[in-house]
C-alpha cells in the first residue's frame, strides 16, 4: 500500500516533469503573436524586429515609420534590442531553436559567416520592390538577394582625419606611408596627438590592416582569398602583409598617438575629435557621421590607409541590412513591412533624413553631407576603393582583433600575429567543415 | 506508524526537487552529453565525437594559458580573501570605539555587485589613472604600472581587485565564529600563562575552523569560476593575456562553437569537483567540536 502511493507519486512527479520540459522546449514562443495585441480585434499580428543595441538609431526603426506601417496594415512591430556585444550569439541562439525573430537587421557579410545565411533566411529575390534596386550586389550572397537597404552606402574605412587642423598646418592628403609619417611628426610639432588610437576594443585594430591587406592583394594578388578560403595559401605566406603591421605598430612606437593606447576605447573618439585633441585615426565614417551629430562645424574627412603607394579606400561590407528567416511566423506580414519601407514615399523619407545615397531607381538622393560627397566624386565614381578583408574571412574574426591587440601589448610580433591566425584560421574553418583543411 | 510519517516528510521535497531537477540537474546532464559532439550552429545535425573536444582543449595554447590564469586567480584570491578576512575579523573583534564604523566600511565592498567594482576599477587602473597618480603623489613613481594593459600582470591586478571586494565579506563570516567561542577558554588560558600568540593558534583557529572551511570553500569555488571582473575589466585582454576559464567559455560560443564550449564547462565543473570534495572532506575531519 505505501509502495503503491510512493510510486504513483514519484510517477506523478515525472509526468509533470516531462511535461513541462517538454513545453519549455517546444512551444514557448507560440503565443506571443496572438497574446500580444489582447484587443477586442484578437487577430492582430506583431512582428518581432531583432536589432543590436548599437543599431538602435537605425533608419528603419523609427518610431513614426512604424507607427505608419501599423495604421496602414494593423500589423504591429515590436523591437528586440540586444545588447551589442552578445547580439551574435543571441540571434544565432535564437536561430537553432527556432524561437526566430520575424525579421532580423545584421550586416550581410557577417550573416554568411556567424548566421549561416543560405539555411537560415528566405531568398528575396522575386520581392515586387526587387526590380527598382539600383546596386544589387551590396545585398546579394551566392548570386541571391537576401537583404534589403534603401541605402547603397557601405561604410568607408580609412584614415578619418580634421580638416582644419590639416589646413592650418599646410598638409595636404599623404599618397605614401613616408609622407604620412612626415605628416604625424608635423602634427605631433603643434602640441596635438596624431594618431588616436582606442585599441582596447581589439576590433578598431583591424582597420588598418583590413584596408592594407585587401589593396595589397587587389592589385598584386587577385585570387589569394579564394586561395586562403580553399587552403592553398596562407596570411603569412604574403611578406607585405608583415610590413603593414610593423607600419601601424610603429605609428605607435614614434609616439604619434595617445600614450594609452590599450585603454583607450572607441566611445572615446568622438569626444577626442570634438575637443581637437587628435587629428587622424584609423576608422570608417560613420566616426565622422558621430562627431557631426554632436558638432555640424567640425569638418572631417577620410583618406585611405597610407600603406602603399595611392591605395584605395577600404569599403566594408554593407552594414545593417534587413533579413527575414525561413522559421520566422509571419511570413507574409515580415514581407509586407519590407514593401512597405520599399514604397517610395517612405523610401524617399528614410533618404533624405539620413543623407543616404539611394538604392532605388525612382528615389533620388539627397544632396549629402560634404564628406561624402567628397567620397563619391574622389573614390567611388573613379572606382578607387577596395572591399576589405572582412568581406572574403568566413569565420569569426575577433581572435585576429585579439591577436592584433596583444601585438600592441607587446606579446606578438607582427609575423608571430600573422601564424597564429593562419593556425586558428584554419581551426576554424576546420571546424565549419570547409573543404581542404 | 512511525515511517509513514518520515515519508511524508519527504513529499515535502518533490517541489524543491522538481524545480532543481528542470533548472539544474537535466541541463547540466544535456551539457555533459553535448560536450561529447560536434554541435554547432551550422551544423545542427548532431554528431557525437567522443573526446574530439577535450583533445582540442588540451593542444590549445590560449585553452592552457587560460586553465594556468584561472588557476593563479583562484590561488591568489584564497589565500588574499582569507588572510586579509581572518586579519581584519580578529583586529575588529577587539574592544575599539570605532568597530562598528570600521566594520561597515570594510563590508560595504561587498554588497555592491563585482560588476560595478569593476566598471569603477578600470578608469582607475589606467596607466594615467588615479592608483599610479596616488603613487606619484606619494613617491612610489617606480611602482606605477600599465596595470590592465600589461600582459605579464594583468591576472594579478584583477585578481587583487577581487581580493579588494570581497574581503569584507570573508571577515564577516570569521567575526561570526570568532564571536561564537566562548571567552572562557582564553580566560583559563590566561591563568595558565599562555601567551596570546599561543592562545591564537592552540584556541582561535581551532574552533575557527567551520568559519574557515566555509570561506575555503566559497572563496576557491569562486576563483575557479572567475568571470564577471575579467569580462569587464579586459574582456580577456590585452589579446588573450588575461583569459579564464570562463571568457574562453564565451568565446566558444561566439566563435560558434558550441559543442566545445560546454566541453570546456564541463570540464570546469569536473575541476572544481576534484578539488572542492576530497578539501571540503579533509577539512570537516580537522573541525572540532566545543
Amino acid at each position: 500500500m505505501k509502495t503503491h502511493k510512493r510510486k504513483k507519486a514519484a510517477s506523478i512527479v515525472l509526468a509533470s516533469l516531462l511535461s513541462i520540459s517538454l513545453t519549455a522546449c517546444g512551444s514557448g514562443g507560440s503565443d506571443s503573436g496572438t497574446a500580444a495585441g489582447g484587443d477586442s480585434k484578437g487577430a492582430k499580428v506583431t512582428l518581432e524586429l531583432a536589432i543590436s543595441k548599437s543599431s538602435q538609431d537605425s533608419a528603419f526603426i523609427q518610431q513614426d515609420i512604424l507607427d505608419e506601417f501599423e495604421k496602414q496594415t494593423n500589423v504591429r512591430v515590436n523591437l528586440q534590442l540586444i545588447p551589442a556585444e552578445q547580439t551574435t550569439t543571441v540571434l544565432q541562439t535564437k536561430l537553432a531553436v527556432d524561437e526566430t525573430p520575424d525579421i532580423i537587421q545584421y550586416n550581410l557579410a557577417s550573416a554568411v559567416t556567424d548566421l549561416n545565411l543560405e539555411r537560415n533566411f528566405e531568398i528575396l529575390d522575386n520581392e515586387p520592390w526587387a526590380s527598382r534596386i539600383v546596386n544589387k550586389d551590396v545585398l546579394s550572397s551566392g548570386g541571391h538577394l537576401y537583404s534589403f537597404h534603401v541605402s547603397q552606402d557601405t561604410g568607408m574605412q580609412g584614415v578619418v582625419y580634421n580638416k582644419q587642423i590639416f589646413e592650418d598646418l599646410g598638409l595636404s592628403i599623404p599618397t605614401n606611408y613616408e609622407e604620412f609619417l612626415a605628416i604625424c611628426e608635423k602634427i605631433k610639432a603643434s602640441g596635438i596627438t596624431p594618431v588616436f588610437m582606442p585599441y582596447k576594443d581589439a576590433w578598431a585594430a583591424n582597420i588598418w590592416p583590413a584596408a592594407a591587406f585587401a589593396d595589397f592583394v587587389a592589385k598584386n594578388d587577385p585570387t589569394f582569398f579564394d586561395d586562403l578560403n580553399s587552403n592553398k595559401k596562407k596570411w603569412s605566406d604574403i611578406p607585405e602583409f608583415k610590413t603593414f603591421l610593423e607600419q601601424q605598430y610603429e605609428v605607435y612606437t614614434k609616439g604619434y598617438t595617445n600614450t594609452d593606447v590599450l585603454s583607450d576605447s572607441y566611445d572615446m573618439a568622438v569626444g577626442k575629435f570634438l575637443n581637437k585633441e587628435v587629428a587622424m585615426m584609423f576608422m570608417g565614417d560613420w566616426l565622422i557621421e558621430g562627431v557631426a551629430e554632436q558638432d555640424p562645424s567640425m569638418e572631417l574627412g577620410v583618406f585611405p590607409i597610407p600603406s602603399s603607394q595611392d591605395a584605395s579606400l577600404g569599403a566594408s561590407p554593407l552594414g545593417g541590412q534587413l533579413f527575414i528567416p525561413k522559421k520566422s511566423k509571419h511570413l507574409e506580414e515580415a514581407k509586407q513591412f519590407l514593401n512597405f519601407i520599399a514604397s517610395k514615399e517612405v523610401a524617399q523619407q528614410i533618404v533624405d533624413s539620413k543623407g543616404y545615397v539611394s538604392n532605388f531607381s525612382d528615389v533620388t538622393t539627397p544632396e549629402l553631407p560634404a564628406y561624402k560627397q567628397d567620397i563619391v566624386d574622389n573614390y567611388i565614381t573613379p572606382k578607387k576603393t577596395v572591399l576589405t578583408t572582412d568581406a572574403y574571412m568566413l569565420v569569426d574574426r575577433s581572435e585576429l582583433y585579439r591577436l592584433l591587440q596583444d601585438q600592441f601589448a607587446g606579446g606578438l610580433t607582427p609575423e608571430e600575429v600573422l601564424k597564429a591566425w593562419d593556425e586558428k584560421f584554419s581551426q576554424l574553418m576546420q571546424d565549419k567543415g570547409v573543404a581542404g583543411f | 506508524m512511525k515511517r509513514a510519517k518520515n515519508l511524508y516528510s519527504y513529499y515535502m521535497i518533490y517541489p524543491a526537487l522538481l524545480i532543481y531537477s528542470i533548472f539544474f540537474v537535466i541541463p547540466a546532464i544535456a551539457g555533459f552529453y553535448y560536450s561529447f559532439t560536434d554541435w554547432r550552429l551550422d551544423r545542427l545535425e548532431l554528431q557525437f565525437i567522443g573526446w574530439d573536444n577535450f583533445k582540442k582543449i588540451f593542444s590549445d595554447k590560449t585553452l592552457i594559458l587560460a586553465l594556468q590564469n584561472t588557476a593563479i586567480f583562484a590561488i591568489v584570491t584564497v589565500i588574499g580573501k582569507n588572510v586579509i578576512g581572518l586579519l581584519l575579523a580578529v583586529g575588529l573583534n577587539m574592544r575599539l570605539r570605532t568597530k562598528n564604523l570600521l566594520r561597515a566600511i570594510f563590508y560595504s565592498p561587498s554588497i555592491l555587485s563585482i560588476l560595478v567594482i569593476s566598471i569603477l576599477f578600470t578608469p582607475m587602473l589606467r596607466t594615467e589613472g588615479t592608483i599610479n597618480n596616488l603613487l606619484e603623489a606619494v613617491g612610489l613613481h617606480s611602482l606605477s604600472q600599465a596595470w590592465l594593459t600589461n600582459p605579464s600582470i594583468v591576472i594579478w591586478t584583477i585578481a587583487i581587485v577581487s581580493i579588494w571586494q570581497s574581503a569584507g565579506f570573508q571577515m564577516a563570516i570569521y567575526l561570526a565564529g570568532l564571536q561564537s567561542i566562548s571567552q572562557e577558554y582564553y580566560e583559563a588560558a590566561t591563568i595558565d600563562g599562555a601567551s596570546s600568540w599561543k592562545s591564537f593558534f592552540k584556541i582561535t583557529l581551532p574552533l575557527l575552523l567551520p568559519a574557515i572551511n566555509i570561506n575555503l570553500m566559497l572563496t576557491l569555488i569562486g576563483g575557479l569560476k572567475v568571470f564577471s571582473e575579467v569580462y569587464v575589466m579586459t574582456g580577456g585582454g590585452p589579446g588573450n593575456a588575461s583569459q579564464v576559464v570562463g571568457t574562453i567559455i564565451l568565446r566558444s560560443f561566439g566563435e560558434g562553437n558550441w559543442g566545445l564550449g560546454t566541453a570546456v564547462n564541463t570540464l570546469l565543473f569536473v575541476v572544481v569537483t576534484i578539488i572542492a570534495i576530497p578539501l571540503l572532506i579533509f577539512m570537516r575531519r580537522k573541525e572540532v567540536t566545543e
